[in-house]
């Protein structure tokens, strides 16, 4: 069943904006921050002009921002929040507390790299800080992808056997601020999807009081870490499921919803990335495959859960593999790259991983860059 | 309607229950059996990191009775508006939402946090309750921490007065502010019940005994707190914003008055922690007691 569409021309931070509204979250706090803010300001226009039934909390802080959509998750209503860079690090103790309490809070990072120097142009630092925290992790390559997975979000983050946050994350400016055109459902269709978060995890209850969080010994404590851990495993197969779901409602599809292969089966050589620098790469193999070299691309849609099985059974086929990171983890090597790597080793695939980092702090990655990557990556 | 001693026995249901962990002569438990007691069927409690993420007991045997939501020590108040806009939106606007945390997250680590939601005017009481001290860690100063008073780190007597975070709640537009002791529960209880009765964003600060970071006898727990208040170091007082006046609470009225306030070492010399305090200690706390009491005067 493909349903009615209206295409509009907007910014990823638009794209954001509606699945939100169209997801009709009942309490919002956000707190703007470069390159989140157009987000926080479609919402308070939304609320303002009626078009969303919401609470809209204006915060003090991200930290309060985040603090404030964990008491509403705790309430049992659907919530909404976004932020970018150094708003997340401010967050941070809640980031944990949200992933580790399992509240389905819906999160969109625009990503932005971290100061010092003041500088608001992309990278992943900001959300790869916190792929320990407990959240969905994904990661989009444009404008169209940033409402689908957002709308995603809230219908895998609400699953009961999976209750976890969700934070999609988008390249700052490359998509927040660059306008393009977006599939949108009817409004209905868009909720019908998700459907009302009428079930919810967790409920404030004054009739059947608990405490949440309190002092909990090591063998619960770990008993609820194992939880989570056995629940990122699950969230890989709803991940895929909702993402056919999607696909069959609505027409569109980013590979398996894990991760998107691009070009041929099998190459001398394969793209391995994350969010735009993916999408650039489909040029790049295009004009490398034209120039007669043997090259294909594997974007990394979701970077929490891992998708472990898929990368090793595409590594399998594939002669070599380029990961270009947009972070670091310094003493060590690119997040993304790091854990290729430790997958192939793990499933005893020999397939060599060659790990660059490229774009950091909003540094240009054209697709000639890549191109040049990849043809010395053909060399060695 | 005042509340009596009578009314305190009479709870809609225990609060507090058996097996909770509060250290003997804990003014802050005292204080939340009577002022959550009162409100039990229709409380929603929000702790920080503080003495009362620990006396709430543990695993399945949790010893509060009401709804309670563990938070990072300077998200509660943030939290607490979260739940309040949660609940307005599912139409239980009746639940009280309650900020229930001691003096190192309302005067230090979540004062951005509670002026923020003092500013947004949420619907939520803040009890701050009071031993001036960071209790939970073992005794540190914090904001809350008298001039003379020692501490883990303020081992020769803190030199700086203590913040007076009702003060600042006024200055940030409260809807209510007032101050209480545990030594006068029915004050407490009274000024709880018609903190609730209002909307907007309330807040009380309780002065409680801690015997194990004051080094006191745990009898003297309550006796401390209304020595506290004899003396004049701790005003009892209500402030409304629709009036912005203060009025003094009947324990504290006598004591505005210096010559009718108790020596301040009788209350100093139950303390372990104010061993050794100095002549010029004594002097510089009693000058910090009275530039409060001028503060308070402006209102009145």
């Amino acid at each position: 069943m493909v349903v009615k569409h209206e295409t509009k021309t907007m910014t990823g931070n638009d794209a954001a904006s509606y699945a939100a509204l169209y997801a009709k979250p009942e309490v919002i706090a956000a707190y703007p921050i470069t390159p989140q803010t157009t987000i926080v300001e479609n919402l308070s226009r939304y609320v303002d002009e009626g078009k969303l039934d919401a609470e809209f909390i204006i915060v003090e802080s991200e930290h309060s921002a985040l603090a404030a959509c964990m008491g509403a998750a705790w309430s049992g209503v659907r919530t909404f929040t976004a932020t970018s860079s150094q708003g997340l690090l401010y967050m941070a103790e809640n980031v944990f507390w949200t992933g580790y309490g399992r509240l389905p809070i819906i999160m969109p990072v625009v990503n932005r790299c971290l100061a010092p120097g003041w500088n608001i142009w992309p990278d992943f630092q900001d959300s790869m800080a916190f792929r320990d925290a407990g959240w969905i992790q994904m990661y989009t390559k444009n404008n169209q992808e940033v409402f689908d997975t957002t709308l995603q979000a809230f219908k895998i983050s609400e699953s009961k056997d999976i209750a976890l946050p969700s934070m999609p994350c988008l390249d700052g400016f490359i998509i927040s601020h660059t306008s393009g055109q977006v599939q949108l459902p009817t409004p209905e269709d868009a909720y019908e999807f998700i459907g009302p978060y009428s079930d919810p995890i967790i409920e404030i209850d004054v009739d059947n009081p608990w405490a949440f969080g309190a002092m909990t010994g090591p063998e619960q404590y770990s008993k609820n870490r194992k939880d989570l851990i056995v629940a990122m495993e699950r969230a890989k197969k709803k991940i895929v499921s909702v993402h056919k779901e999607f696909e069959e409602r609505f027409g569109r599809s980013y590979g398996n919803g894990l991760v998107e292969p691009y070009g041929d089966d099998v190459a001398d050589l394969t793209i391995v990335s994350l969010g735009t620098i993916g999408d650039e790469t489909h040029e790049a193999v295009d004009r490398l495959n034209e120039e007669g070299l043997n090259v294909n691309a594997l974007r990394v849609r979701t970077f929490r859960p891992f998708p472990e099985e898929d990368i090793v059974e595409f590594a399998k086929e594939n002669h070599k593999l380029l990961v270009i990171d947009r972070s670091a983890s310094f003493g060590h090597a690119g997040q993304l790259g790091i854990e290729v790597e430790a997958v192939l080793k793990r499933n005893k695939v020999d397939t060599p991983v060659i790990g660059i980092i490229r774009g950091l702090g909003g540094e240009d990655v054209p697709y000639t860059k890549i191109m040049d990557d990849a043809k010395e990556s053909l060399k060695g | 309607m005042p509340v009596t001693q009578k009314d305190l026995m009479k709870t809609p249901k225990k609060a507090l229950l058996k097996g909770h962990f509060a250290c003997a002569g804990c003014g802050s438990a005292l204080a939340f059996r009577h002022a959550i007691g009162s409100i039990a069927d229709e409380v929603i409690l929000v702790v920080p990191a503080s003495c009362a993420s620990v006396y709430q007991g543990s695993g399945k045997g949790v010893a509060f009775n009401v709804p309670t939501v563990n938070t990072a020590f300077a998200a509660s108040d943030a939290v607490a508006s979260g739940i309040s806009r949660a609940m307005k939106k599912k139409g239980k606007s009746n639940l009280k939402v309650v900020v229930w945390g001691g003096d190192g997250s309302a005067a230090d680590i979540g004062i951005a946090t509670e002026i923020g939601a003092c500013d947004r005017q949420e619907n939520i009481l803040h009890v701050m309750y009071s031993n001036n001290v960071y209790g939970n860690t073992g005794g540190q100063r914090s904001g809350d921490t008298m001039i003379g008073a020692r501490t883990t780190t303020t081992p020769e007597g803190n030199t700086t007065p203590r913040k007076m975070v009702p003060f600042i709640m006024m200055a940030n537009n409260a809807r209510y502010v007032a101050t209480a002791s545990a030594a006068y529960l029915e004050d407490f209880v009274g000024k709880f019940k018609k903190a609730l009765s209002l909307d907007g964003f309330k807040f009380i600060q309780i002065d409680i005994s801690c015997p194990p970071n004051w080094r006191c006898e745990s009898a003297h727990s309550v006796k401390i707190s209304r020595l506290g208040v004899q003396t004049g170091i701790w005003p009892l007082f209500e402030w409304d914003r629709m009036t912005n006046n203060v009025v003094l609470s009947t324990p504290s009225k006598k004591y505005e008055v210096v010559e009718n306030r108790v020596p301040i070492t009788e209350w100093t010399s139950l303390q372990g922690r104010f061993r050794g305090i100095t002549e010029e200690e004594i002097k510089a706390l009693k000058t910090d007691t009275e530039r409060q009491w001028n503060f308070i005067r402006k209102f009145l």
